[in-house]
């Protein structure tokens, strides 16, 4: 048990017991979900990194913190973490809409990211879930259930979050006209994106590694290198995996797409159509909600079930 | 009921269930009741807790096979055998298990003369058809007349036991071919040593069992040769006299006996620098009988032994799963019995191996009776090297 | 047929003694006999056993709890198997615990209350390989590693790899969320688990979570992982399917000062590597292994590391000589690279059986889970140590260091008036010890019945009341596995079922 910090114990003042209230963090996702009812009082999540420890591979960061200047803070000891980078986009609504990063296929979801986080109550009292170690299975899973809710259930104050190591080499390259499945043999593939027509990899690793993917790559046809991503379409689609590599434009109506291969993810011009939720997850969303947020006075009019 | 078991045994486990995927009985019922760790778990109920001994507990230690998958898996090394064994002798004592027909049938097995004019008679009904053989698990045809066997020399004694001697002749005379090649004079022990006692402990029998041992040792005694085994359940049983008797001079007795691959593999230079030898064009899959690799811990000569032979030998795929013949068990536990065998035949099916190499009489019949080709490894051996000599 | 299913139930009832027939079934009282005829009825006699040698089993696990106290045992075969069980417990009244293969060591397995317990391990089916999806669906009594087995032959493999997966059951390791060696690369079995069908408390199927890589809605899945069979029972899992590393290296590093060892693996973090996996075993453990395993560990050494690489060639190579110049920077008095995947497994399997092995030393073990932040081990060591003489107990220290994961072993003769008693002092010491450091309770085995009161020494009073908000979103009558996990002030209240073990003797 932990005493809070004032920054903490502040941003729960702000939240108060009663009243709609909501978190506006960079506003890069603001509508993700619904959008919030008129009327809701909005605070702020308060700002700042508390604690990095390199040696530990985790950081100490406050939500409202922007996650490209944490990612700055930490690329001084080489590290990062699988939050995506969003123009504007802070720790805390990163953590809330549950996007993982482009990287995913590297740096693993955004879900696993999170080692522990104090939240605000819809009662106004600040709660502690998962612990201040890497491992750790003390209890239920409430962090789990925090990511990808869009500050439904609880109002994040400050977070630890796991690091890594940044690859030694990291490269974007793009291979003209080529199959996605052929790039499966690149170990160090952090992220493989594909247009129907060419594929963009980002390898990243050790630089021997990086090299032999490269010739192998070379191997498969044309490969040049490239700045970075292509441009992604605006709307996110959620897709298994085999259905991102298989993904056609015309019959999913997508429009222009880039499909994130291997994880399932594809960016494409038009929204996506509804995908039906079957209805004992829809009730037992319901009864999350209820119990966590009995006046549902935390984000209203957000729901996760109408992500993306 | 005090079971009489040794209380630092039985404390040995500390329940990790690192046993379990090694007992077929649990693999196959997945119940507690039907593993290492649950009769365990029994046992200290009865002999230190006080409970009752019920029909429902009497059953679980009736259905293990005493394949001792268990024991070689355990990091805690309890001695599993001992338990067991303690815990039959006790409820048998207690005349809570096994039926008096069984023993009577057992009590033959001492008689040499009687069980092999017994056998012969057996013989003869299954082949008027009046046995229900595969319901009994045994095999479809059995030796009328058996080849005599005969003294080449003195360097060592081949173990032949009473079963298999009734049951599997040609066995003996095979091993001893090979034993032969091997540059060894063998003398068979027939009359002198009539059985080794192993399906006696196993069904709680423990004052049979002494009184069997010591004639054995007697028969044997007078010199220090070599005793090979050719049937991995007796060989087991007669290393294990220095444990039963807990003396001296049985252990020095056990001290002699020796698997016959065991023995064999330190010897193939010479078995195979007596001539070239052709492989045998077969795949042999070497079936793991339990007393070879639980309880001697000597099963990896069978391949060594074997592999000069043939084509080629592969190993099974499930870490020596035992095969749920285990002496009377195939007969007494009939049900349990074929549905470990289905796994240890749907193993040999993924193999892709032809011919099955057990090195045990009961493994051997219990697997034939499913329908595979099943030798013993040293009657392929001994088919290569007659084969060239040919 | 009433005729058949009255003497199916006798006879799952379990016999009596013989010639003792007026004597009761302990524990098996009136109502049981009703419940177990409705629960052959829905599911076969042969599915169900009720005798007091089969209550007996099911009502402990790998831990040292020992007053679970189970009502009859159901070994379904399919998911509907299990629905008509929880609608029959629930038309009894009764609660559900439901069971893999009982290795876990915090008495999650244990039933409370004589609840129907569902033991999983008939469902053991690997029910599909989609290589397109890198899934596999399987049933939650399939074995952890006939699971990687089944999947060799494809170039893959289930990363999550408790040291007694030759054992314990998916469904098992999703309940508990467990770790192993390599999850401090690879994570623990929440990253590993993509969907998981479940029967819920009012005896609903639901799957949670699915394919995709964001499904909508709440992590519900990620919710359940680690749930102690508290939210219901899983009876399908979705498993990622992680793709075999081209190269592998496995190191064993000596040191002659546990100290030495320790620094070794805060410094290999420090400096930016994250093998594949860091395990750690002191000298009395190593001791113990070697008895059983022979896997050449040197026996001489006060401490050894365990240090796997793993991924494309070239990096495992700079990786490893890495791992190996720092650990002859901090005083290893060896460095041994595994010369081929023999070497490799043998010295896996000795690591592995280090528990099992244990009674070797004593016949009794008590251990704890505690996390410590990995770069203060060497003072965490020390204070173990030192906590451990003070209570005149023997230490076996074999642990994930890589992610200050400590399983100090308390190994002891229970049968010696007063252990018990020095070894729960030694244990809540280390407790507390860890939790003052910043550490967790339980990295990994999770809170069972055995930690159940030390959440408290972790957690606040909004912190529990928001995880019991958790549970009874899916569970809110609490009728799966009660009595786990939180403390009884935080724990439903209607459970009726949990009556203390009624007084029935060894059988009860
Ligand atoms: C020698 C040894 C080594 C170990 N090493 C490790 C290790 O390295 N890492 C580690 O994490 N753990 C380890 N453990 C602990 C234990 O093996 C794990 O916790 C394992 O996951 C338990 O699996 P099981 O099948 O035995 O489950 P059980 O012990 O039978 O049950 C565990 C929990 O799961 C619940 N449960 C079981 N099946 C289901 C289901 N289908 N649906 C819902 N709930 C269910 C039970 O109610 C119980 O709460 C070890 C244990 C031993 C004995
Ligand atoms: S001897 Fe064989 S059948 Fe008996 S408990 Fe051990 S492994 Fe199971
Ligand atoms: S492996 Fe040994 S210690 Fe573990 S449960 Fe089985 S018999 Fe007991």
């Amino acid at each position: 048990m932990t005493e809070f910090d004032e920054a903490l114990t502040a941003f729960a003042a702000e939240v108060g017991t009663d009243g709609p209230v909501c978190v506006r963090g960079g506003g890069t996702r603001w509508s993700l979900g619904g959008e919030v009812a008129p009327g809701t009082r909005e605070v702020q999540a308060p700002e700042g990194i508390v604690a990095f420890e390199p040696a530990e591979m985790t950081v100490r960061v406050r939500a409202g913190t922007p996650v490209a200047g944490l990612h700055e803070e930490l690329a001084g000891d080489g590290q990062r973490t699988a939050l995506p980078e969003r123009a504007g986009g802070t720790v805390g609504g990163a953590l809330m809409a549950g996007e993982s990063s482009i990287a995913c296929l590297g740096l693993g979801p955004v879900r696993d990211v999170l080692l522990q986080a104090r939240y605000v109550c819809a009662d106004g009292r600040i709660a502690s879930a998962g612990a201040g170690t890497v491992k750790n299975v003390s209890g239920f899973d409430l962090c789990r259930l925090l990511v990808g809710s869009l500050g439904t259930l609880g109002l994040v104050g400050e977070v630890l979050l796991r690091t890594f190591p940044v690859g030694e080499t990291e490269r974007w390259v793009r291979l003209a006209g080529t199959d996605p499945g052929a790039v499966r043999s690149c170990y160090t593939a952090a992220s493989v994106l594909w247009d129907s027509t060419d594929v963009w990899i980002l390898l990243s690793g050790y630089a021997v590694d990086v090299d032999d993917d490269l010739s192998r790559l070379a191997a498969l046809g044309a490969c040049e290198d490239v700045d970075g991503p292509p441009e992604l379409p605006p709307h996110r689609w959620a897709c298994t995996p085999a259905e991102a590599a298989a993904f056609d434009a015309r019959n999913g109506a997508a429009g222009p797409f880039v499909a994130e291969i291997g994880v399932g993810v594809v960016h494409a011009s038009q929204p996506q159509p509804f995908r039906p939720v079957e209805s004992g997850v829809v009730e037992l969303n319901r009864r999350f909600k209820e119990r966590f947020d009995p006046t549902g006075r935390l984000n209203p009019g957000r729901d996760p079930l109408r992500k993306p | 009921m005090h079971l009489g078991l040794d209380d630092d045994e039985l404390v040995a486990c500390v329940a990790c269930g690192l046993c379990l995927p090694h007992c077929p009985t649990f693999v196959i019922t997945g119940r507690d009741t039907e593993s290492p760790r649950g009769r365990i778990a029994l046992m200290r109920a009865v002999q230190n807790e006080g409970a009752p001994v019920t029909d429902d507990l009497i059953r679980s230690m009736e259905t293990c096979v005493q394949c001792r998958g268990c024991e070689t898996a355990c990091p805690s090394a309890v001695p599993f055998g001992h338990l067991m064994e303690g815990t039959r002798a006790a409820l048998a004592g207690a005349g809570r298990i096994t039926p008096r027909w069984q023993r009577l049938a057992l009590r033959t097995l001492r008689h040499r003369r009687l069980l092999l004019a017994g056998s012969t008679l057996l013989a003869l009904a299954i082949r008027l058809r009046l046995v229900p053989t595969k319901r009994l698990g045994l095999p479809a045809r059995m030796p009328l007349r058996r080849p005599p066997l005969r003294t080449s020399g003195d360097d060592v004694w081949l173990f032949t036991g009473c079963v298999m001697d009734a049951w599997q002749r040609d066995v003996h005379l095979a091993v001893q071919r090979v034993l032969e090649a091997a540059g060894a004079g063998v003398e068979p022990t027939g009359g002198a040593a009539p059985c080794c006692g192993a399906l006696h402990i196993h069904a709680g029998l423990e004052a049979e069992t002494k009184a069997m041992a010591r004639r054995v040792m007697d028969g044997l005694s007078g010199d220090d040769r070599p005793i090979l085994v050719d049937a991995a359940g007796c060989g087991a049983s007669l290393k294990d006299y220095g444990h039963l008797l807990g003396t001296d001079e049985a252990r020095a007795f056990s001290a002699r006996v020796f698997d016959v691959h065991e023995w064999l593999a330190e010897r193939l230079v010479e078995l195979r620098s007596r001539r070239p030898v052709d492989p045998l064009d077969v795949t042999v899959a070497v079936q793991d009988p339990c007393h070879l690799r639980h309880v001697q811990r000597a099963h990896q000569a069978v391949p060594a032994v074997l592999a000069p032979f043939v084509a080629d030998v592969v190993a099974l795929d499930d870490d020596g799963l035992c095969c749920g013949a285990g002496g009377a068990y195939s007969v007494m536990e009939a049900e349990l019995s074929r549905a470990i065998r289905d796994r240890k035949t749907a193993a040999v099916a993924r193999s892709g191996a032809t011919v099955v190499a057990s090195a045990n009489p009961g493994c051997s019949l219990h697997l034939a009776a499913a329908g595979l080709d099943v030798r013993h490894p040293l009657e392929l051996v001994d088919q290569a090297l007659s084969a060239s000599r040919s | 047929m009433a005729r058949t299913l009255a003497d199916a139930t006798r006879r799952v009832l379990g016999s009596r003694r013989r010639g003792d027939r007026a004597a009761a079934v302990p524990g098996a009282d009136d109502t049981d006999a009703a419940l177990v005829a409705d629960l052959v009825e829905a599911i076969g006699a042969d599915r169900v056993r009720a005798d007091a040698a089969a209550r007996y089993l099911a009502s402990r696990d790998a831990s040292i709890y020992k007053e679970g106290n189970a009502g009859p045992v159901c070994y379904p075969g399919s998911t509907s198997d299990v629905v008509e069980c929880v609608k029959v417990a629930t038309r009894h009244a009764r609660a559900v615990s439901p069971r893999g293969a009982g290795t876990g060591l915090a008495g999650g397995a244990a039933p409370l209350g004589q609840p129907v317990v569902l033991s999983m391990t008939r469902m053991d089916r690997l029910l599909e390989i989609d290589l397109d999806n890198g899934v596999a669906w399987v049933q939650p009594g399939m074995v952890n590693l006939d699971l990687s087995r089944a999947l060799a032959p494809h170039g893959v493999h289930y990363a999550p790899d408790p040291s007694s997966q030759a054992a314990c059951t998916i469904g098992g390791n999703v309940a508990n969320n467990s770790g192993g060696p390599h999850c401090l690369a690879y994570g623990v079995t929440s990253a590993h688990v993509l969907a998981v069908e479940v029967v819920m408390s009012d005896a609903s199927v639901v799957t949670l979570g699915d394919l995709t890589a964001e499904p909508a809605g709440y992590d519900l899945r990620g919710a359940f992982v680690g749930s102690e069979g508290m939210c219901g029972i899983a009876t399908a899992v979705a498993v990622r399917l992680t793709r075999n590393p081209p190269a592998v290296r496995t190191m064993l590093l000596s040191f002659d000062d546990v100290s030495d060892a320790a620094t070794t693996v805060s410094a290999i973090i420090a400096a930016g590597i994250v093998p594949a996996a860091i395990e750690m075993m002191d000298q009395r453990c190593v001791t113990a292994v070697e008895d059983f395993a022979q896997a050449g560990y040197p026996r001489d050494a006060a401490a050894v590391l365990l240090v796997e690489v793993d991924g494309p060639a070239g990096g495992v190579a700079i990786a490893g000589e890495r791992v190996a110049d720092i650990a002859r920077r901090n005083q290893a008095i060896s460095v041994r690279t595994a010369a081929d995947d023999d070497e490799r497994a043998r010295l896996w399997k000795g690591r592995k059986s280090a528990f099992g092995a244990v009674a070797n030393v004593m016949p009794d073990y008590y251990l704890h889970d505690t996390v410590v932040p990995r770069t203060r081990l060497v003072e965490v060591l020390e204070r173990i140590y030192e906590i451990v003489d003070r209570h005149d107990l023997i230490v076996l220290n074999v642990f994930h260091a890589g992610d200050g994961n400590l399983h100090p072993i308390l190994a002891y003769d229970s049968r010696v008036p007063g252990t018990g008693e020095r070894v729960q002092a030694a244990g809540r010491e280390i407790i507390e010890m860890s939790l003052d450091m910043g550490g967790a309770l339980t990295g990994e085995h999770g809170i069972g019945v055995e930690k159940r009161e030390y959440m408290n020494r972790m957690f606040s009073a909004v912190d529990l009341d928001q995880q019991s908000r958790l549970r009874a979103s899916f569970d809110p009558h609490c009728r799966m596995n009660p009595g786990k996990v939180l403390p009884s002030a935080h724990s439903c209240s209607d459970i009726g079922a949990l009556r203390a073990s009624d007084a029935a003797g060894v059988w009860g």
